[in-house]
């Protein structure tokens, strides 16, 4: 009976947490007004077409290609630059180098809100503000605490040894890091650059605030823009196609990577 | 690390990541302080110095106690809710099972897609003609139908329904790690001293999972304080400000009434209630129970 009970309520919260999801994926190939119409029902016809109009009249291939954009741009400059500065700090002492990383570490301890408007004021008077590598380095600036966090976490773990001797074979310092210390710390750089890949292309205040214009919209500050113009034109199939292709993508990657992200998600976590 | 051209070396490669991190992230910090002393209307370049006004405004502004009072409601209803059912599950899906772990992977989805699309899907189920009215009608509980996002009663507890089903996965895992961590004599101990079910759970699981528990109750806070997207696509903070929360309203005097020296000033309020959360929790949790017993 107990067994039965328990079964029963896993079951039961399991659905709980798909149910919304196969809902929005059911709905992005139903006609429009089924959606509402008939929530439950299964669709009378399938329009796979909701998505070539999602995808073209509804913005959201512009959109998709510039969350591509901002993704991509973001992490080549970001996972470089995060990595020399946790290599440095996990495996250099220097005077400042313990302040330095706290400082670093602090800014995952703030949200973005609190500096949103001198952020905004900060772009606009840097006539960044609505341009798409704005947002890039906006994105690289706040990504850089959780990246360089988890890196140094990596390299302090690589043993000093390995340096030492790529350094008397006559290897410089940057050297050593380019062809020996970085290769080892790959799977590191992974682990943070799918962590990160996934917050850049779900991020929506930031990108709400920074990318105004439609043309240079992100896939979230366009999904939400259209639910509001849809309430005029009423293509829900259109709008929950749109919600599929955000979706998506980040759904197939972290099931390929899950094990690794959910080992990431506890380390800062449980060590209490 | 020692060797040639050390400080040269040092200085190069902590360079860029010092500068985008200086400009873009210290530098604004340090503004948000600054503006939040300022009387700042428009985009206008006037800006008057006006020491602790805004503070002052803030703290008699209706709207911004309206706006935590929801922050701390929703932390309290999602909280409690979460708390528990995450207890619960991982206590059903701990371990390292194959289908254990599978299961935990899966209420993690909601938590990986954006939370753009966790509102909006939220939006439309809580829809006067929505997938939850319609399930309503469908068991025959017509009179249990509501405009769950319209009304004043409702808009803030739907909101928190959304909130636990994007955040419970998480909490799962925590649990879940937390549950595995604790030792297996203590379970066996327990097992020849007669105490299971409900009775072990209270008296000995309940106080092990200690540091756990600290942490889920400092993310739960960081996370409901800074809820934006979710309220802000699921009901704009209505029906009049009764779902309101404190960052909602920080964007509408930001970017809305353009007053940008008190927004800001409602965003260093809203970091002091955070960190005041914070170094509560770090007070009521000082003492691990069971080492000080021990």
């Amino acid at each position: 009976m107990k067994r039965f009970l328990s079964a029963a309520f896993l079951l039961a919260f399991t659905l709980s947490v798909l149910l919304p999801l196969l809902w929005a994926l059911m709905s992005s190939v139903k006609p429009g007004s089924e959606i509402l119409g008939q929530p439950w029902a299964l669709p009378s016809v399938l329009r796979f077409d909701n998505y070539g109009r999602a995808w073209g009249e509804a913005g959201i291939g512009r959109a998709f290609l510039n969350s591509l954009m901002v993704t991509v741009g973001t992490l080549i400059v970001l996972l470089p630059i995060g990595a020399m500065a946790a290599y440095v700090l996990a495996k250099y002492a220097f005077r400042g180098a313990k302040a330095l990383l706290a400082t670093f570490l602090g800014g995952m301890m703030f949200p973005h809100f609190l500096v949103i408007v001198p952020l905004f004021l900060l772009m606009r008077d840097l006539r960044m503000l609505d341009t798409v590598y704005g947002l890039i380095i906006v994105y690289i600036a706040y990504s850089l605490s959780f990246t360089v966090f988890v890196l140094v976490g990596f390299f302090v773990n690589l043993p000093d040894e390995l340096a030492e001797a790529a350094m008397l074979d006559g290897c410089g310092h940057a050297t050593t890091f380019w062809k020996v210390m970085l290769p080892l710390a790959r799977p590191g750089l992974i682990v943070v650059g799918i962590f990160d890949a996934i917050g850049l292309w779900n991020e929506y205040g930031l990108a709400l605030v920074l990318l105004p214009s439609e043309a240079n919209q992100t896939l979230p500050v366009g999904i939400a823009r259209l639910t509001m113009t849809q309430q005029y034109q009423s293509d829900w199939g259109a709008l929950f196609a749109g919600l599929v292709i955000v979706m998506l993508p980040v759904l197939v990657v972290y099931s390929f990577f899950r094990e690794k992200i959910h080992e990431t998600m506890l380390a800062g976590a449980v060590k209490g | 690390m020692r060797g040639r051209g050390r400080t040269a070396f040092i200085i190069s490669f902590l360079a860029p990541a010092v500068l985008f991190y200086a400009a873009f992230v210290l530098w604004p910090l340090v503004q948000a302080f600054q503006f939040s002393t300022f009387r700042w209307r428009g985009l206008s370049a006037r800006m008057t110095p006006v020491g602790g006004d805004n503070y002052r405004q803030l703290w008699e502004d209706q709207a911004f106690a309206t706006a935590l009072k929801n922050n701390l409601l929703l932390l309290a209803e999602a909280g409690v809710v979460i708390i528990a059912l995450a207890l619960m599950v991982a206590h059903v899906v701990r371990g390292q099972g194959p289908v254990q772990k599978f299961l935990r992977s899966i209420y993690l989805f909601p938590q990986v897609v954006s939370m753009v699309v966790v509102a909006v899907m939220w939006q439309f189920i809580f829809n006067p003609q929505g997938l939850f009215n319609a399930g309503l009608r469908a068991l025959g509980l017509d009179a249990l139908t509501r405009t769950w996002l319209g009304e004043s009663a409702w808009a803030l507890p739907s909101v928190a329904v959304a909130f636990v089903w994007y955040a419970v996965g998480f909490y799962i895992m925590l649990f879940a790690a937390g549950l595995e961590g604790i030792p297996q004599e203590v379970n066996e101990a327990a097992e020849l001293d007669g105490s299971k079910g409900w009775h072990r759970f209270c008296h000995i699981t309940w106080h092990l999972l200690w540091s756990v528990k600290r942490v889920a109750v400092t993310y739960l806070v960081i996370n409901v304080m800074n809820t934006f997207a979710l309220v802000y696509l699921m009901t704009r903070g209505g029906p009049d400000r009764r779902s309101e929360v404190m960052l909602t309203y920080l964007y509408e005097q930001a970017f809305v009434n353009s007053n940008f020296g008190y927004a800001t000033a409602l965003a260093v309020g809203n970091f002091v209630v955070v960190m005041g959360l914070s170094l509560l929790i770090l007070f009521l949790f000082r003492r691990n129970p069971v080492e000080a017993r021990a």
